[in-house]
């Protein structure tokens, strides 16, 4: 719910709340006064009477109309007090049921006990009551409309500042050369938002610098060892006096350095990945990375004797070059890894999806742990471990989703594309 | 041919000035940028091997400075990132190569033979190891006159052999050098046996001397009559 819709809710029920006590409270004093006034009418009347009598000795003419009448009726026990009450009456005339204020009232004329009733209706009180009513329900739909109004044009205005402020930070990304700039604005309110923004991003743009360059330079200081130890491997294997078990010990040595180093840029591009410092806006042709890579692949492929089946279409999405060769690689390296001698492997890919599938050696793999670091089944110790990790936070860079589901003694690995482009 | 080689890990400068020495390279190190600046200035060199994180400067800032002042030294870039940006930025800057590190020295050989190839280009296309002829603008292998058909991977295989000649190559280098980083996944390099035996029936049938070597079933050496 919009800030705005909520304090014009709160506003309106407030208002409609307000009129409705004050229309009521209104109503209550105004009732009370005119039937004041009614009964001070039926007191004289009642007085009129009694003077009458007295004068008189008997009971006069009643003229009776449709705004008063008088009764009479002679009774043996005398009512002990005048007594005021309302009653409803059916009018012949016009069909109604209307209210009616009666009096009545102890009367001796000679020896002969009466009650009088003095009757007037009540119908001026029931029209100021509709009167009232009207009255608020026309209120309170001004103010709506009124409150409408408002909103459609002087608030959205207002609002308008704090809308760009919004824009601008979708729009923002850390990895970004420049830090945040949001403009001065003439409304305190957003002036305060903006300038706490800028001082917010700013410092999340020094503190993601000092990351970067750490993780660089650490990824530096890891490599240039690694480096010295690969070249004096090297150097090492051209000396003539080793035999063939010296070789035997630096070529693992050698092994171990370069997984080492793998393993280092693996979680070094993790991270990168975590950070969002990639930007996946170029069009990348899928078809060509992917057919591309199974070319390279292609004498390795033969020797395991494995079968690589592709169902290629031109495929164009927005991605990031290196990401896209990245991804295809890991998802591809897995599957010649892991596809048993004699197995095949299934590549489709269309502009919905890439699909890779291959033979399993064993069976499937832990839906919920797969993409995981460091996930490793049991005969599975070559890798780095990282490959899915990777794929999946490719993934999630991209807006891609990635599932893995086990079908008739294949591993199937599926990427959904959701963000593609048609650009050619 | 003399290089530069500007690492300011002495070790790692130690190992590839040897390896490169081997390969008749004439080799001199130093190890800041204030070193590399002078030696830039008053000397030329062929080929300079730059590391990018230098003690007092950028190795790029190195390289646009050299750029600026038009010298035609070939660079390589050796460094420690292999951060997408760097990478651009190194060959934006008018970098030749560019080599993560680590990496196999006989890697390095045949980058800065690439290198100097291209840049040498006048008369320097030809590569003679032994019997072999390598026309490398025409990307063609003859023995004593005859042009063998070889196949893509074949030549590049070929050609690391000749520019890493009398040196031991792993398996692992090999694969590295034709497949990439990538395919470091797969234990086992047997694969690339076929590809070696092809190579050398392809040489002896066109009357070449069979000068690769197995060296215990570890890697493979190629050795030719100076």
């Amino acid at each position: 719910m919009k800030l705005f819709t909520k304090y014009n809710r709160i506003n309106i029920l407030a208002t409609i709340a307000t009129f409705m006590v004050g229309s009521v409270a209104f109503f209550a004093v105004l009732y009370s006064i005119l039937r004041h006034q009614l009964d001070d009418t039926l007191r004289s009347e009642q007085q009129e009477v009694t003077e009458y009598v007295q004068t008189h000795g008997t009971l006069p003419d009643f003229e009776n109309t449709r705004h008063q009448w008088i009764t009479a009726v002679q009774t043996t026990q005398l009512p002990a007090h005048k007594h005021f009450s309302s009653y409803l009456h059916h009018d012949n005339r016009d069909g109604d049921n209307d209210w009616v204020r009666q009096l009545s009232f102890p009367l001796m004329v000679g020896n002969v006990r009466y009650t009088v009733y003095v009757n007037r209706p009540e119908t001026e009180t029931e029209d100021l009551l509709k009167l009232i009513i009207a009255v608020t329900l026309g209120m309170i739909g001004l103010i709506l409309l009124v409150n409408y109004l408002i909103n459609r044009r002087l608030i959205n205005r207002l609002l308008r500042p704090f809308y760009s402020t919004v824009g601008e930070i979708i729009n923002y990304r850390v990895a970004f050369e420049k830090p945040l700039q949001l403009p001065p604005s003439p409304i305190d309110e957003i002036n305060l938002l903006n300038e706490s923004l800028n001082e917010m991003a700013a410092r999340i743009y020094r503190e993601y610098y000092a990351l970067k360059s750490f993780t660089e330079n650490a990824s530096h200081e890891m490599q240039t060892p690694l480096a010295v130890i690969n070249g004096k491997i090297e150097v090492l294997l051209q000396n003539d006096g080793l035999n063939e078990q010296g070789i035997q010990q630096l070529l693992a040595i050698e092994q171990a350095t370069k997984k080492l180093a793998r393993l280092h840029q693996s979680l070094l591009l993790l991270a990168k990945l975590e950070n969002r410092q990639f930007i996946p806006d170029e069009p990348v042709n899928m078809q060509q990375v992917v057919e591309a890579k199974i070319e390279e692949w292609h004498d390795l492929v033969k020797s395991r004797g494995l079968a690589v089946q592709l169902t290629c279409e031109r495929t164009i999405i927005a991605f990031h070059p290196q990401l896209a060769e990245i991804l295809f690689s890991n998802l591809f390296n897995n599957a010649l890894r892991y596809t048993p001698q004699g197995g095949s492997i299934q590549i489709f890919l269309n502009d919905a999806s890439l699909r890779i599938s291959n033979t399993a050696a064993a069976g499937p793999l832990d839906i919920e742990r797969v993409f995981l670091r460091f996930y490793k089944t049991q005969n599975a110790a070559e890798g780095t471990g990282l490959g899915l990790a990777i794929v999946k936070e490719i993934c999630s860079l991209a807006g891609f989703v990635v599932k893995y589901a086990f079908t008739a003694g294949n591993h199937i690995f599926t990427i959904y594309f959701s963000n593609k482009t048609t650009q050619a | 041919m003399k290089l530069l080689i500007v690492e300011d890990e002495f070790s790692l400068s130690q190992s590839m000035a040897e390896y490169l020495g081997a390969a008749d390279y004439i080799c001199e190190q130093v190890y800041t940028y204030k070193d590399a600046l002078e030696k830039i200035e008053g000397y030329d060199y062929d080929c300079i091997i730059l590391d990018i994180m230098l003690p007092g400067g950028s190795g790029i800032q190195l390289l646009k400075y050299l750029k600026k002042i038009r010298k035609s030294e070939a660079v390589i870039i050796i460094s420690a990132k292999n951060a997408l940006e760097d990478k651009i930025e190194g060959l934006q800057s008018g970098a030749d190569d560019y080599l993560v590190k680590p990496f196999h020295l006989s890697e390095l050989v045949v980058r800065i033979a690439a290198i100097l190839r291209r840049k040498n280009f006048d008369g320097q296309s030809f590569i003679t190891a032994g019997d072999l002829q390598i026309d490398t603008a025409a990307k063609e292998v003859s023995v004593k006159g005859n042009v063998m058909a070889l196949t893509l991977k074949e030549y590049q295989l070929l050609l690391f052999f000749v520019v890493n000649r009398s040196k031991l190559l792993s398996k692992n280098s090999i694969v590295e050098h034709l497949w990439g980083d990538d395919m470091d996944f797969v234990a086992n390099h047997d694969f690339i046996y076929t590809h070696i035996k092809n190579l050398r029936k392809k040489i002896v049938a066109a009357g070449g001397e069979d000068c690769i070597k197995s060296v215990y079933g570890v890697g493979y050496k190629m050795q030719v009559k100076p």
